[in-house]
């Protein structure tokens, strides 16, 4: 019997979460080791195993984004064509706070310095305007060794349109300094607009080194263990890749954390026929919003590494480092458990967006946290077990609670304890909401066709009073929501994700089909490295375009068929996406362009990832405590585990205590145990 | 009165919508100018044309929407009805210069408008004497295009062809413009929807109570602010270079900054005259930069909205430059309006030392390209480059970063390439620009182009190139604006000329003012730009009393001690601020 292993780290816990073929679930919860992550991962595993066999292991890591948010990377240079090396500190200028004076941009992170001029220049069309210079490489070879260089980035200008000047440098640079690692622009990004372009090669650039050493560190430590079997990472797309293939891209698994509980969540919505869904992630300091619809996630062109959560929406750019790569898209806003509750100068109650993290965290925590958090506001309203967090592991101090509440809000608003406590929640229950509404609304969906998936430690206690909100009418809270990042691993594919610019005003098949046969050829090659053969491959084929003038893309699913039809087809499909997105269309017979494609090659599994059904976490919980609610006032509520739950509705007030999250069921909704042993909460 | 968690809950739901509007505008829009340089702004107003909320957008647009949507409610009074959507440019009807579009929608509650969706976007053409509509060398407003009176662009739900068909008629490039303006009423979709909900949600009454909640709040945050702020008052004075008509005669801004206890004034009385010249602003420009400079003392989380105008106010003598009258023409305005806010930041500098920066690159350059391809088809290309901040009394001026006034981004090298008979040569960071400082101001970008078809239509409107950006408390100004055809001649800081295939123009950003005494500055910061090439060996010497050598360069510290010493003897006590390069004066 092998297991098959998910594993993820966060900030502050590794969580591991193993499944046998028969679906049992074996999971540990462990401290994350950020000197060296492999360390916690070691322990972790070695608390987990007991001598069984192991299939895969599958990985998601924050060491990528981490290398950036500490400034921990590679000693990195930059080569780029001449009289254009300040493109990367010059970013779009933009900055992401208006009337802010103390406003400080992210440091580039190649310095001036080390940010290197070839003599060339490619055309749009791909013509050379300037030959390439030999004089002029041998000239950064020289500064890249003198300055002790470890990993270089090779971006010119449009070489998405012709690769050949940029080809010539990494070969030069290959043959003379064999022991730097090479980013080029073209093989990660073959696409127009040089900034985005510069920034995602000067990421992968700068992680490249670390990301590296960590995996051949991690994979060390499996070998020690006795676990021979293939390592895969996720992607901040969603799918997983090789470790050898993360090691060469990194930049496609910065933000592969956050990602895999979208996968599960996808995966589960596939099993459960849930058409649409919305996935709802609240930990500790944040909470985040993604989009499965008919069993696809929402994807993102474009993301900021470091840029912190969403100021209010996504139009203000520039707090971070820019990758253009696909990433599953998820809306990410500053309320969590520890968001603090405070009145403005004005005497306004607000929440978040500052956070009193794990440390000292909540005022009930009792590790010198003064500012009352949501997690003292649940407290005191009855929600979380005074007795503690994990089972007991973290003890809480519900008078403590009630004092900051008290003091800091009530009092001074003039509110009863429980309104001001309640009105906190009401308030972080807003600030979600639009991350809720950024992925759903501000794309056109309406969201009361859709289900709430919750996860993370405090989705489920927050999840029914959202939806009642937003009118969604049924929240589902799966099996083990605490650690359900580690468990959507074990659900994803192995996914490689390939672009091309096309910029196509006149329709020209045959350039059409060029580029799409070379876009498959390529996901097909990489699927045959990854062990897949041809009957086990499948490609999703997608069209970026715009109106003619319009500067912003749409996509959408590329037509059936060859270049003609495509072409023929993509004019209707683009109107509907439009309508769909924005509300309306253009008069017919507007030119549509078609700029770009993009093409998932996807390994399919041999055996199905999901099992049929996961055993319900058992505990003993006290069996019963007063909460309040705003309809019925100070209650006393049954708390179950979730074994307590049956397949038959219960009425609320409930409580759903398990070990990693609390799922509140308030007055007026019901909850059940459905086959899968996801709690189904169902809204009036 | 509501509680105050619906309050609050009111306030995010209000602000939300705003954004929403926008972020709609930025995706919908078809011209680069509102999605690159989200020259737009969204807004929600109650029934008597108050701000009640803003969208994310730019600072430049703050008091412009209540402005054009109370001369809207003048003109119809009691003729609004439901289905009808309002539009206007009029500069001198509450407009700000005529690419701006206002489209306005009402909400109904009751039979009366409650609320307003309200939308103005910079629109890429209005038609006009030349490509863009933008020319800083007309005279009048006759020559900058279609002039737009309130009007209904909907009239109960039905589209108004009849001014449709004129627009289309009378500006270059109608498909984009159609495009924007259907981003503009989409937006404004969004804002009824949401409206609706509210209104379902707290009634009539309730929603016109939180919405007076909201500003009230708004309100009690600025005093708040402003009465930790000391009292006082300080006149600055600042200058556009000239209008390119009256070439060489220089404008003259002044402002007066007054406060006391809870309240602040900004006094525009003594600015120049009005200009036979288009950058003569509209009292909302002017307004607008003196609550940019405000806010951005005040606290950068003051919300947009009518209550924090009432601790505000702001007095702009009509005729003048900051104010024009019938026929000023405006279309180049923004330049008016980067130096008010250059000029009101200076007053608050004078009151307040340790809150405010040295003069950043003086607002942005605009340059716009135009003409007809071989094919006779045409091209715009409209930029807008920005360079750097000035000095902060704690920090460098930002390099690389648009300036205060307009969050602007700026466009894609290759795009630009790809879309228009233009080769761009080079972009980047010019060397011993900021202006020296114990903490130096940002540096100067350039840009040079060359003109691959067989002739357009350069129009470029620049300035600061006889008065530099002012450098604060010992720090010495930026270096001019400079234009320049290469291998042919310098230009002056305005044009409008012909551009024939083969000629390269270059236009190099003013550097941003420098801030304390440079003498003063950190070696290990001087060291770091001599590295990064940002300051040369000679400029090192010459601005902060600094020897260097070598590459990459080493500071010679007995050296540099030696020089610093002799420096500061010779240095005359430095002006509070510095327009003239310090060194001139040794």
């Amino acid at each position: 019997m092998s297991l098959r292993i998910g594993i993820d780290i966060g900030g502050t816990f590794t969580d591991l979460v193993a499944i046998a073929p028969d679906g049992t679930v074996r999971t540990h919860k462990t401290a994350s080791t950020p000197h060296d992550y492999s360390q916690g991962i070691a322990t972790g595993l070695a608390a987990l195993l007991t001598g069984e066999a192991v299939a895969e292991v599958l990985h998601a890591t924050t060491v990528g984004s981490n290398t950036i948010l500490e400034g921990k990377g590679a000693r990195t240079a930059l080569i780029t064509t001449a009289g254009f090396r300040d493109v990367l500190e010059i970013r779009d200028l933009r900055m992401p706070r208006l009337y802010d004076m103390h406003w400080t941009k992210p440091p580039a992170l190649v310095e001036r310095r080390l940010r290197l001029e070839v003599s060339e220049k490619t055309r749009p069309d791909g013509s050379i305007a300037v030959p390439l210079d030999p004089a002029s490489i041998a000239a950064c070879i020289e500064r890249i060794r003198a300055e002790g260089v470890q990993s270089v980035a090779i971006c010119l200008l449009h070489s998405y349109a012709n690769p050949a000047h940029e080809r010539a440098v990494a070969d030069a640079l290959r043959a003379a300094l064999p022991d730097v690692a090479l980013s080029v622009s073209h093989e990660i990004l073959p696409e127009i607009k040089e900034y985005p372009r510069t920034s995602t090669t000067v990421v992968n650039a700068y992680v490249q080194p670390v990301v590296r050493a960590y995996l051949t560190a991690l994979s060390a430590r499996l070998r020690a263990l006795g676990i021979t079997a293939p390592l895969h990472l996720m992607q901040s797309n969603g799918g997983l890749a090789a470790a050898g293939h993360a090691a060469a891209f990194p930049a496609h698994i910065v933000e592969s954390g956050p990602a895999a509980g979208v996968v599960g969540a996808a995966a589960l919505a596939a099993r459960l026929q849930e058409d649409r869904l919305i996935t709802f992630d609240m930990g500790g300091t944040t909470a985040k919003a993604g989009l499965v619809e008919d069993g696809h996630v929402l994807r993102t062109e474009a993301m900021e590494v470091g840029a912190g959560v969403m100021a209010g929406a996504r139009l203000l750019v520039g707090a971070g480092y820019m990758l253009k790569l696909p990433a599953i898209d998820l809306a990410e806003v500053g309320a969590g458990g520890g968001s603090i509750c405070r009145l403005d100068a004005a005497g306004a109650p607000k929440v978040g967006p500052h956070s009193a993290g794990a440390d000292p965290g909540p005022v009930c925590y009792g590790r010198g946290g003064t500012e009352p958090t949501i997690t003292d506001c649940n407290l005191v309203l009855g929600y979380l077990d005074p007795a503690g967090l994990a089972g007991g592991a973290v003890k809480l101090d519900r008078e403590a609670a009630l004092h900051a509440v008290t003091d800091h809000i009530a009092a001074p608003l003039g509110l009863p304890l429980e309104q001001a406590a309640h009105g906190m929640l009401r308030l972080a229950a807003a600030t979600m909401m639009r991350a809720i509404r950024a992925v759903s609304v501000e794309r056109g969906r309406d969201v009361r066709g859709f289900s709430l998936l919750a996860f993370g430690g405090n989705g489920p206690l927050f999840a029914a009073g959202i939806a009642a909100e937003l009118g969604i009418r049924r929240v589902i809270v799966p099996p083990m929501p605490g650690l359900f990042s580690a468990f959507g691993l074990l659900l994803a594919d192995t996914e490689h994700h390939a672009t091309r610019s096309l910029r196509m005003r006149t329709a020209d098949p045959a350039a059409l089909q060029t580029a799409l046969d070379a876009l498959l050829q390529e996901g097909a090659d990489r699927l045959a490295e990854d062990g897949f053969p041809p009957d086990r491959r499948s490609a999703t084929r997608t069209a970026r375009a715009r109106y003619v003038g319009q500067s912003s893309e749409l996509s959408v699913p590329l037509p059936d068929g060859d270049a003609p039809a495509i072409l023929a087809a993509l004019p209707e499909a683009f109107a509907a996406e439009h309508a769909r997105t924005y509300g309306f269309r253009a008069p017919p017979g507007e030119p549509v362009e078609l700029m770009g494609l993009s093409v998932i090659a996807r390994g399919i599994p041999e055996h199905p990832r999901l099992p049929a059904r996961i055993p319900p976490a058992t505990a003993t919980v006290p069996p019963c405590r007063r909460a309040w609610f705003e309809a019925t006032g100070w209650t006393d509520t049954p708390v179950l585990a979730r074994a307590g739950l049956a397949t038959t509705p219960r009425q609320g007030p409930l409580i759903v205590q398990e070990y990693d999250a609390t799922c509140l069921v308030p007055p007026g909704a019901s909850a059940a145990l459905d086959a899968f042993g996801n709690v189904r909460i169902e809204l009036q | 009165m509501q509680d105050p968690i619906t309050e609050e809950l009111f306030r995010n739901a209000i602000v939300a919508l705003g954004d929403e509007m926008a972020l709609t505008i930025y995706r919908a829009a078809y011209s680069g100018v509102l999605k690159n340089i989200m020259d737009y702004s969204t807004a929600i107003c109650d029934s008597q044309g108050r701000l009640v909320a803003q969208g994310l957008s730019l600072p430049g647009h703050i008091c412009s929407i209540p402005v054009a949507l109370q001369s809207c409610l003048r003109h119809f009074g009691a003729d609004i009805h439901e289905g009808d959507v309002l539009t206007m440019n009029d500069p001198y009807d509450g407009g700000m210069h005529l690419p701006d579009i206002f489209v306005f929608r009402p909400v109904f509650a009751d039979g009366k408008p409650i609320a307003w969706a309200a939308t103005i976007c910079h629109h890429t053409d209005v038609g006009g004497r030349v490509p863009g509509s933008n020319a800083s060398d007309s005279t009048e407003i006759y020559a900058e295009g279609l002039r737009i009176p309130p009007l209904k662009l909907h009239d109960r739900g039905v589209p108004n062809e009849t001014l449709l068909r004129m627009i289309d008629r009378n500006v270059r490039l109608p498909a984009r413009v159609m495009g924007d303006l259907r981003a503009q009423l989409a937006a404004c979709e969004i804002a009824a929807r949401g409206l609706a909900d509210l209104l379902a949600r707290h009634g009539a009454a309730g929603l016109r109570a939180l919405m007076d909640a909201t500003m009230a709040h708004s309100e009690r945050l600025a005093r708040h602010c402003l009465s930790e702020l000391p009292d006082g008052e300080a006149t600055f004075t600042d200058w556009i270079d000239d209008d390119q008509i009256d070439a060489g005669v220089p404008i003259k801004l002044v402002c007066t900054v007054r406060k006391q206890g809870e309240h602040m004034s900004f006094d525009w009385t003594g600015s120049s005259p009005q200009v036979k010249g288009a950058i003569n602003n509209t009292w909302s420009y002017t307004a607008a930069a003196s609550f940019t400079a405000a806010k951005s003392v005040l606290s950068v989380n003051m919300p947009n909205n009518d209550g924090v105008f009432r601790c505000i106010d702001v007095t702009v003598p009509a005729g003048t430059v900051t104010n024009g009258v019938l026929p000023a023409a405006c279309a180049a305005r923004g330049l008016t309006g980067f130096r008010a806010a250059d000029c009101a930041f200076g007053a608050l500098a004078l009151l307040y030392p340790d809150r405010v920066f040295a003069a950043s690159d003086g607002g942005n350059t605009g340059i716009t390209i135009g003409g007809y391809d071989e094919e006779r088809r045409p091209y715009i290309y409209v930029d807008f480059l920005s360079a750097a901040w000035g000095a902060r009394p704690w920090a460098d001026g930002l390099d690389c970063n648009t300036t205060m006034f307009a969050n602007m981004a700026s466009f894609s090298i290759e795009v630009i390439e790809a879309e228009n008979p233009l080769e761009i040569l080079d972009y980047g960071m010019v060397p011993d620009t900021g202006g020296p400082g114990r903490f130096r101001g940002g540096m100067s970008l350039a840009r040079t182009w060359r003109m691959l078809a067989h002739e357009g239509i350069l129009q470029v409107r620049a300035d600061r190139h006889t008065h530099r950006p002012y450098g604060l408390h010992g720090g010495g100004p930026g270096t001019p604006s400079r234009n320049a055809l290469l291998g042919e001649s310098e230009l002056a800081a305005k044009l409008t000329m012909t551009l024939k295939r083969g000629q390269v123009f270059r236009h190099e950003l003013p550097g941003a003012g420098g801030w304390g005494n440079p003498l003063d500055r950190s070696l290990d910061l001087v060291a770091k730009d001599l590295r990064d090439g940002l300051v040369t060996i000679e400029g090192a010497a010459r601005d902060y009393g600094v020897v260097a050598g070598g590459d990459p360069p080493i500071i010679d510290h007995a050296a540099t001690h030696a020089l610093r010493t002799q420096l500061r003897a010779k240095r005359k006590p430095a002006p509070i601020v510095a327009w003239r390069p310090l060194h001139d004066d040794n």
